[in-house]
């Protein structure tokens, strides 16, 4: 069986090279190799099924690639100490970085290597998505493989598992249950960029993509309410969809590779039960998807396994390649702040983080105030938490932007500003991460403690204080740390809105970072923008929730 | 046979099922229909094979649980909501693991309004009464299997229940711990400083059931349901296992279940 593999696989790769490549060719249209004239979109609601497909073709491209990349990068840095020392602060760095900051990139290289042509833009708009997918994936491949019990890894080396067989037997399975988790967290995340993503602007050029992103940024810019309500019908419809067919099925099978176990499992879902029952479903799974899934399975198991035998080399390859770049880097930058004296504008940077600083913060705050209690109501009921979560996996796909209209409603009802508003805003980008996990931390609760609990008299206002809070504060942690990150990441969409012609805007670094992006090209601006908040918010980490994080799993996490 | 007693209101039963049925997704039978009764000052304990019910049991008379059909009655009047007078130790500890062992300890008096003051002397009793003096501060991680458990004990007891409920307690202990700690709760049981009598013990072997109980019910699975009561009022105290009368008795039960 093994031989035959080894045969076929070179076959294999060719042919999936080659539809791939069709595909992109047939996918970007017959203008492929003329420089892209960014043509008006047509707002036509019969496109509509046209431009959802290219934009969910997309986040498929830049998923998959997150997933291989992940893959390789977290296990890179879970084997190699040397490896982990580069990748994850890197990683931390990077992620950091709002998409904006990706733009340059994405210009000057994809576009730039493409000629100007059309399939230049496309592969840039996906790697903006990858960017919005990669980093928690990439930490999620890292902090499973860390936490395989020593046994378990002792138990392959014994048995002699070495490269894809050690891929497809011990490193898959620990990753899987941390994968499908985040992959959903990614696609929300990619659905909620795809806006900027599609919309791509280097100054006074400006590029965009047919894709249902672009269709909701254009309605929102120019008010056309119901085209952006269709676009937002149909982006609930295809997360819902996904959530269905994808990702519930995906959650259950993931179950069984749970290396431990903790808190009460959720039953298979209705929804898939019912799906289950179609004689359809049954054979599309059995002949199409499961054989794909397999032999995907495999194929990126051997191409993972390759690097393995020379692993310490790649890793110091990879380190001097990044060295490199940061090299170049800096050049660039130094250069940039010394050919002219610094713009007006970057001096107004320190004041205008902290407006910005205080924004996030709140947007942090206002979250757990909301989630927490959300939380509890709904978490002793098993089908109320689904279906909340369920509801909470569609809304967190929703772009903040889609938001501002109803949150413009708010303000002009209640008369209050943009400065409420863009908190509004942000906390769009910070609610849904704080939300699930704390309740997958009341998930971790033991039956037995709540029963113990129980009989000892504690109920109401008391177990909240006394069991729900601390039991689900390392989770509570977890969610501000992945919401402040959101919230910057947010911040971007939060304090510059163009909606129905008009500009609403307040100060703050993200509005600075979008001016200077789309408008006035200073790049100046947007270096030290970038720079300035990447650190401040690296330095937050490091020295706030991080050490914070190590005292509440210190004391208050559930060993059961 | 069953235990009978159709008036509602024994007052020698602490805790009596009437009919008490439980079912599973409304579908599923798990349990009944039951009658039993817990008399007052009597040890008693649960055996059976897994799936019979037992540990159902248990939260049904704590009140944790609420039975698909029939009543428990707690002295004269129906159980509604969690039974106050019980307290339970679990098999699995079910410390809070960021309370100290003293804050564990006085969980349970939070909520029935003593100061704190009160609260803690209450807790430092009970902690010295199960021989864990000095460990006030300690939390449950820095504890072996055994002490936990104590602390579990001592919790349960602090809230001076007339009746403890003990699920499978000394399964998770290594044999020497267990020993030891069956043999606390037998003296916490007859000694005068405290005011809980009577005892229901849920457990797998039947050895220890007939090493500490004066009476014994089996239960049968699928589903559960009492197949007898064994009195053992007449086996002489103190048991030690290897005993003649012991030894029958055990031997009386494992035909029983065969």
């Amino acid at each position: 069986m093994d031989r035959r593999l080894k045969r076929s696989l070179p076959i294999d790769l060719g042919l999936a090279g080659l539809a791939g490549f069709a595909l992109l060719l047939a996918f970007v249209g017959s203008a492929h190799l003329r420089p892209f004239d960014a043509p008006e979109l047509d707002p036509s609601p019969l496109l509509l099924p046209v431009y959802t497909l290219r934009s969910l073709a997309r986040l498929t491209v830049a998923y998959l690639a997150a997933v291989l990349l992940a893959l390789a990068t977290g296990h890179l840095a879970a084997r190699s100490a040397l490896a982990r020392r580069l990748i994850l602060p890197t990683l931390d760095v990077l992620q950091s970085v709002p998409i904006l900051g990706f733009f340059p990139a994405a210009v000057g290289v994809f576009i730039g290597v493409f000629g100007g042509s059309a399939l230049g833009v496309e592969v840039a708009a996906i790697f903006l998505i990858f960017t919005s997918m990669f980093w928690n994936l990439a930490f999620g491949v890292y902090e499973s493989l860390i936490t395989v019990p020593e046994e378990v890894k002792l138990a392959s080396a014994q048995f002699g598992l070495r490269g894809p067989l050690r891929w497809t037997r011990l490193v898959l399975p620990a990753v899987v249950p941390s994968l499908v988790y985040n992959s959903i967290l990614s696609w929300a995340n990619g659905w909620y960029f795809l806006l900027a993503s599609e919309i791509i602007a280097a100054g006074p050029a400006r590029y965009t993509l047919p894709g249902l992103g672009s269709y909701l940024g254009e309605a929102i810019g120019a008010g056309r309410n119901d085209q952006m309500l269709l676009g937002l019908g149909a982006l609930v419809l295809v997360v819902v969809t996904m959530h269905l067919l994808v990702w519930s099925p995906l959650e259950t099978w993931a179950e069984r590779f749970h290396l431990d176990e903790t808190g009460d499992h959720p039953r298979t879902p209705r929804i898939a039960r019912l799906l289950k029952r179609s004689r359809i479903v049954r054979s599309l799974g059995r002949r199409v998807l499961f054989p794909l899934a397999q032999q995907a399975l495999i194929v990126a198991a051997r191409l993972l396994a390759m690097p393995g035998r020379i692993s310490p080399l790649l890793a110091l390859a990879a380190g001097l390649a990044v060295l490199g770049l940061a090299g170049r880097g800096s050049l660039a930058l130094y250069r940039l702040f010394t050919e002219r004296p610094a713009s007006e504008e970057v001096l107004r940077i320190p004041l205008s983080l902290l407006f910005s600083f205080g924004r996030v913060s709140l947007g942090v705050l206002l979250a757990v105030c909301l989630a927490v209690p959300l939380a509890y109501l709904s978490f002793r009921r098993l089908r109320l938490r689904q279906a909340v979560l369920s509801v909470l996996e569609v809304l967190g796909a929703i772009p903040a932007t889609a938001f501002f209209p109803l949150i413009a409603v708010l303000m002009v009802r209640l008369e209050l500003g943009m400065n409420v508003g863009s908190i509004l805003l942000v906390l769009t980008g910070t609610f849904f991460y704080v939300m699930f996990n704390v309740l997958s931390g009341a998930a971790g609760i033991t039956k037995e403690m709540n029963e113990a609990a129980a009989v000892l008299g504690l109920r109401g206002p008391r177990y909240v204080a006394r069991v729900f809070v601390p039991a689900i504060l390392p989770s509570l942690v977890t969610g501000c740390v992945t919401a402040w990150g959101g919230g910057w990441n947010a911040i971007i969409f939060s304090e510059y809105v163009v909606a129905g012609g008009k500009l609403h805007s307040v100060r703050g670094i993200g509005a600075m970072l979008d001016q200077a992006t789309y408008v006035t090209g200073d790049s100046q601006v947007i270096a030290a923008s970038l720079l300035s908040m990447v650190a401040l918010v690296v330095l937050v980490n490091r020295l706030f929730w991080d050490p914070l994080y190590r005292y509440v799993g210190a004391r208050y996490k559930i060993d059961a | 046979m069953p235990d009978a007693a159709p008036s509602a209101g024994n007052p020698t039963a602490i805790v009596r099922l009437e009919n008490v049925e439980q079912f599973y997704d409304r579908k599923i039978r798990i349990l009944g229909p039951v009658d039993l009764e817990v008399r007052r000052g009597e040890f008693l304990s649960l055996v059976g094979p897994s799936g019979c019910g037992k540990s159902t049991l248990l939260r049904l008379v704590c009140g944790v649980l609420r039975p698909s059909r029939g009543t428990i009655w707690v002295g004269e009047r129906r159980l509604q909501g969690v039974n106050r007078q019980a307290a339970m130790v679990f098999q699995s500890f079910a410390l809070f693991p960021w309370l100290s062992v003293v804050d564990n300890v006085a969980l349970g008096l939070e909520a029935r309004g003593l100061s704190l003051r009160e609260r803690v002397k209450r807790a430092e009793k009970h902690i010295d009464l199960v021989g864990l003096s000095g460990y006030e501060r300690a939390l449950p991680k820095e504890l072996s299997r055994g002490m936990k458990q104590l602390v579990g004990l001592a919790r349960a007891l602090a809230v001076g229940p007339e009746l403890l409920c003990m699920d499978e307690p000394f399964s998770a202990l290594d044999v020497l711990s267990a020993r030891n700690m069956r043999e606390l709760v037998l003296d916490l049981w007859a000694s005068p400083e405290l005011k809980t009598k009577t005892i229901l013990l849920v457990t797998h072997s039947i050895e220890e059931a007939v090493a500490m109980s004066d009476r014994v019910v089996v239960l049968k699975a699928n589903p559960g349901r009492v197949a007898e009561s064994v009195e053992l009022g007449h086996v002489p105290r103190p048991r030690r296992a290897g005993e003649a009368a012991v030894r029958e008795e055990v031997d009386r039960m494992y035909t029983l279940l065969a």
